[in-house]
């Protein structure tokens, strides 16, 4: 990309240090999304965020394509200090981000385009990527007429149709049933084999963090999350999502991860609990 | 409304469902014929009545109209013209006014709308001054209107223009401001620009809003040019009632207003249909009763 000539590539891809993040409620109160949270994230690696809910999960994305600035803290990626949406990243949403009034080949195209590439070009990528998504045919239709995964492929040939050196991806997987989910999951990792990006997967399920990453960071539970710890994940590639979980090592790594993680999401619970309880 | 089956496995399935089918559509037509024959007979039953009520008592005829009345009136104002003029130079004019008046307000409303809708400082500083002029009755400014402008189709474009502006630049407003925010932030992640963004995200998402406001709209579209002709003009439709009023013709006035429904029923016909056109993106509604 030519936006990202200048950029550093020798260092991390993603480097948060001390980062903090307060909103302001519309009541008036901060609230404080993430606290000193430090993420470092090496080019072309794939590393899953997990937490409780409320953790800051999502605002680390945020942080990172742009979208938001950091109240504390420095956000560099490829060694640039981001200011402003950063180029050369692309972000797969939880909810549908695709628009629903236009097609689905001008969906894909929109990247392309707002980059100036001509329309013919762009029409080509653009099939091409719908091709790769398994979407071939289907460029015409407008995305009320697709299924919930057929939408997310949607979604996904828009991000990587701009060659993404960065893929942030918010539960992009969340809304979809069982069996889909590890169809997209399989799916997601030979499109990621192609250009292999550096890819931030936020994710509450920890099962699908293992299987997908390289490594897990898990946070601890909001308000105010940052990194409890990271883990390593070992396991050979390629993977097949659905069969890798029966494998003992990735058993052994979700029992780690899980002590880890389940304290967080008893403290996360236990608040909410008590949030109900005096709000009733 | 069309129905769709789930596609069937079996043919004798199958079978059974084409009776089922074709049954359900008799139910359907039968149901259709019920509602045209009803409809018929309540419009008999007004007008019949009506025109009983009158019974061509002359002092009665004066006061409310009678139906036969207005049919002759009609058909006299069609072969011989109106007072004014010819019947279709009255409603050539008021439908200038009107449509001229409807295009520059609807694009106005849009425009202002949009910009004070994406760019804060712009509604920061207009919002005062547009929730007063909102709160004033518009229609009075008819008077200054004509009385700045005179009695041509001037002053009720003018007018016109301040009755549409209005609905159609808070919808759009609203609708601005209700856009999803993961579009905008996907469209503007893929690269695009504030004003790309507004083109291909904010602008569909807001016309769903826009466009129902047209509707309401063109209905003040024309009640400005009737009232904008009744403070003062030389010709349209709104004189025309005018007239009609002054002689103690409620014939007349009954006439006039038949004509208008029926400006009015073909202008919705066209908004709809714009409205089909404009957002034929969207999932088919489940609907209910037509109105």
């Amino acid at each position: 990309m030519t936006s990202s000539l200048h950029a550093d590539r020798s260092g991390p891809a993603i480097d948060l240090r001390g980062v903090t993040k307060r909103f302001t409620t519309p009541g008036g109160a901060v609230y404080t999304a993430l606290r000193d949270l430090d993420l470092e994230v090496a080019p072309g690696e794939f590393c899953a965020v997990v937490g409780p809910t409320g953790c800051g999960k999502s605002t680390t994305l945020t942080l990172v394509s742009g979208l938001e600035r950091p109240s504390d803290g420095t956000v560099t990626v490829h060694g640039r200090p981001v200011d402003g949406v950063t180029p050369g990243v692309g972000f797969v949403f939880q909810n549908d981000a695709v628009l629903p009034w236009k097609s689905v080949l001008d969906n894909v195209m929109l990247g392309p385009r707002f980059r100036s590439v001509d329309a013919r070009t762009a029409r080509e990528q653009a099939r091409d990527w719908l091709r790769r998504v398994g979407l071939a045919g289907f460029e015409d239709r407008f995305p009320h007429q697709l299924s919930g995964g057929m939408r997310k492929r949607v979604a996904l040939a828009q991000s990587l149709i701009n060659e993404p050196e960065i893929l942030l991806m918010d539960e992009p997987f969340s809304a979809l049933d069982v069996q889909t989910r590890a169809i997209m999951s399989n799916e997601l990792l030979q499109l990621w084999d192609l250009n292999r990006p550096a890819v931030v997967f936020v994710t509450h399920d920890l099962e699908e963090a293992i299987a997908l990453a390289d490594k897990v960071v898990v946070l601890t539970a909001g308000p105010g999350g940052t990194v409890k710890d990271t883990f390593r994940v070992d396991l050979p590639r390629p993977r097949v999502v659905q069969e890798i979980r029966f494998e003992p090592r990735f058993v052994d790594l979700y029992h780690q991860i899980w002590e880890a993680l389940r304290a967080e999401v008893d403290i996360a619970y236990a608040q909410t609990t008590r949030a109900a309880s005096e709000a009733s | 409304m069309m129905t769709q089956l789930a596609p069937l496995t079996t043919t004798g399935e199958r079978d059974v469902a084409t009776v089922n089918q074709q049954a359900y559509r008799q139910k359907l037509r039968r149901r259709r014929t019920v509602v045209r024959i009803t409809q018929a007979a309540v419009l008999a039953v007004i007008l019949g009545g009506w025109q009983l009520f009158v019974g061509s008592d002359p002092r009665k005829v004066i006061l409310y109209g009678e139906p036969s009345g207005i049919g002759s009136q009609l058909v006299d104002w069609v072969q011989h013209g109106t007072a004014l003029g010819s019947l279709g130079a009255q409603i050539a004019v008021t439908l200038e006014e009107a449509l001229i008046g409807f295009a520059i307000g609807t694009v106005l409303g849009i425009v202002s709308g949009v910009a004070l809708g994406r760019i804060r400082f712009l509604a920061d500083v207009f919002s005062p001054y547009i929730k007063v002029l909102n709160s004033i009755p518009r229609i009075v400014l008819g008077s200054v209107f004509v009385l700045a402008f005179g009695l041509g189709i001037e002053s009720k474009i003018l007018l016109v223009i301040v009755l549409v502006f209005f609905g159609v630049f808070f919808n759009a407003f609203q609708g601005v401001r209700e856009v999803d925010r993961n579009l905008i932030a996907n469209a503007t992640i893929l690269g695009g620009s504030r004003w790309e963004v507004t083109r291909h995200v904010v602008l569909p998402s807001a016309f769903t809003w826009i466009v129902a406001s047209l509707h309401v709209s063109f209905g003040f579209a024309l009640i400005g040019a009737i009232v904008g002709e009744f403070l003062g003009a030389q010709q349209g439709l709104g004189q025309l009632i005018k007239q009609a009023q002054g002689t103690f013709n409620a014939n007349g006035v009954w006439a006039a207003m038949v004509i208008m429904a029926l400006v009015a029923l073909a202008a919705e016909f066209l908004i709809t249909r714009l409205e089909g056109r404009l957002l034929r993106w969207r999932p088919p509604q489940l609907s209910g009763p037509d109105l």
